[in-house]
């Protein structure tokens, strides 16, 4: 993956970020990026930082059956975030501090947190966690 | 919007593209067969059950095997043309792919070919070798194939993964309970029993024993899981004047077809609870003049069963919020509405892209009043099939009704 989009989004990531795409024609928001607009086709895109506040739309907990290479970080959780800016995406959850997901519901407030550090290996994803949740 | 779908022929029109026949092998773990020999022999019952032969064919589309890319190019290649004795004879080989949902794809080329005088009797083949398959392998390629490399793949998402963040969404949306959606298990496991063909055909299940089953992917449990399975189909369509010519009485033709494509990626569906179903219905419904209260019966893709629950929804057969408990209520053998008679994909076996060809090859063999008597649906004329492929990025409806002696029954 060594497009330029990616590798933008990807640092945005490495620095706590995470970037949505805007076209500079149109002004709407793209996610996930794209290499043309697909409202306007135009290739004038830039970024815009998201405030890192959504919406849980769904979610589960991986606990078995995992790709090659994720072994090691079972169980892991992967949610849909509506973000407030009106896109989504596809993200990790951290867990509660149960050490599952047992406090997650679908709807609930969630923000872009960092990853954990228990992790075994950076993932170039976006991770959440509950809103309500202090660390 | 009412999409304009398949050359559109009506009832009665010589050019209107029909079901003639269909075939199948038993879906489980059969090592001991092999891919071409059982493409072989599958396209065999196919033609018998026709009243056909290989040189009656003029065009053969092949439905992938997602096994082997190796098996891949024999499809692509024409070699099911040499094994069936058709060099020089065959106007066209090739293979048509879009996941789970190719079986509804094929069906509209097969009819546009037909209808447009491009073909005069397709042969629709498909084979998988999953539950002979490394299971490693195949889990690799699942959660790589269908999920977008730069955005969602290194969250680790995998093919249950995706049957999980849907099914979690729908039972939210709908509140429905654990049990509710094991439910739908046992009704498709009961329709198994009935099934020669079914992989789980001998093996009983309950509500308790799939809630007592290891939780793989909250909410799923294994039992909640589709087991991947050998397996292979085909169907032959003809035109409805060919088939008068060759004597065939009992035909199926498309009354209508509907889709809709949502997403390519499970992360911008906007609705995990609702999909593409009810824009694929309306047009299809659209299309045919004809609604879910006409229909007897139906065939929904199944690897999951949420994913059944909300196209029922979708498709009006089960009011909003309802499907689950509608389905295990209504769809079970002898239920007022029987679905997925041949025990879905959850007990009949998951043979890949087959799953969705086993689901319209046993509606068609239910509309032909061809199934075994125990499960057969008496007197059934009209079948809702349903198909949807890759991330559930779509929802594909058939609108199948009889014809026989040349009017619809
Ligand atoms: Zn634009």
């Amino acid at each position: 993956m060594s497009t330029a989009i990616v590798a933008a989004f990807r640092e945005g990531l490495e620095r706590g970020e995470l970037l949505i795409q805007k076209c500079a024609e149109c002004r709407k928001l793209n996610m996930y990026p794209r290499y043309a607009c697909p409202f306007c086709q135009s290739e004038n895109l830039h970024w815009q930082r998201s405030t890192g506040r959504g919406r849980l739309h769904s979610f589960t907990v991986l606990r078995m059956g995992a790709p090659e290479g994720f072994e090691a970080d079972l169980p892991y959780a992967l949610g849909v975030i509506k973000l407030e800016e009106g896109v989504q995406l596809l993200a990790r959850l951290l867990p509660d501090a149960a050490g599952d997901w047992g406090s997650y519901v679908c709807d609930q407030a969630v923000e872009l947190a960092a990853p954990p550090t228990t992790q075994p290996q950076y993932r170039p994803c976006a991770w959440f966690r509950r809103s309500n949740v202090s660390r | 919007m009412s999409e304009s779908g398949p050359v559109k022929i009506g009832k009665g029109s010589p050019e209107d593209p029909v079901f003639v026949g269909v075939g199948e092998l038993p879906s489980g773990r059969y090592p001991q067969r092999s891919f071409i020999g059982d493409l072989t022999l599958v396209a065999l019952r196919a033609l018998k059950d026709a009243q056909m032969a290989p040189r009656d064919v003029d065009t053969i589309i092949l439905i992938p095997n997602l096994h082997s890319f190796n098996d891949q190019a024999d499809l692509i290649f024409s070699r099911l043309v040499e094994e069936l004795g058709l060099n020089g004879h065959a106007k066209a080989s090739f293979m048509v792919h879009s996941g789970g949902s190719t079986s509804d794809n094929a069906v509209r080329v097969a009819s546009g070919l037909i209808a447009s005088g491009h073909a005069r009797t397709v042969l629709v083949l498909q084979c998988e070798r999953w539950g002979s398959a490394n299971l490693a392998e195949m889990v690799t390629m699942l959660s790589k194939n269908g999920i977008p490399g730069e955005w969602e793949l290194p969250t680790g998402l995998q093919f249950n993964a995706i049957g999980a963040l849907i099914t979690r969404r729908y039972m939210h949306a709908s509140r429905s309970s654990p049990s509710d959606m094991a439910a739908m298990c046992v009704a498709l496991r009961q329709w198994a029993q009935l099934n020669p063909n079914a992989m789980y055909k001998g093996k009983s299940l309950t509500v308790e024993q799939v809630l007592a089953s290891r939780m793989i992917a909250d909410p799923l449990h294994a039992m909640e899981c589709p087991m991947l399975a050998d397996g292979a189909a085909a169907f032959v369509m003809t035109s409805a004047q060919n088939a008068a010519k060759r004597g065939i009485r009992a035909t199926v033709r498309i009354a209508g077809s509907g889709g809709c494509v949502s997403h390519y990626s499970i992360g911008q569906e906007a609705d995990l609870a609702v999909l593409g179903w009810p824009t694929a219905a309306k047009r299809a419904y659209e299309q045919s003049a004809w609604g879910p209260k006409d229909a007897d019966f139906a065939e929904i893709y199944d690897s999951y069963a949420a994913v059944t629950a909300i196209a029922v929804e979708g498709l009006g057969l089960a009011e909003g919020g309802e499907g689950a408990r509608w389905f295990a209520k209504n769809s079970t053998p002898g239920g007022k509405f029987p679905c997925n008679t041949n025990g879905g994909l959850l007990s009949a076996g998951h043979t890949g892209v087959g799953g969705g060809m086993a689901l319209l090859i046993e509606g068609v063999r239910q509309l032909l009043w061809r199934a075994e008597s125990e499960r057969q649906i008496n007197g059934c004329e009209r079948c809702i099939v349903g198909g949807t492929g890759g991330s559930y990025m779509d929802a594909q409806v058939l609108l199948l009704e009889r014809v026989a002696s040349g009017v619809s029954a």
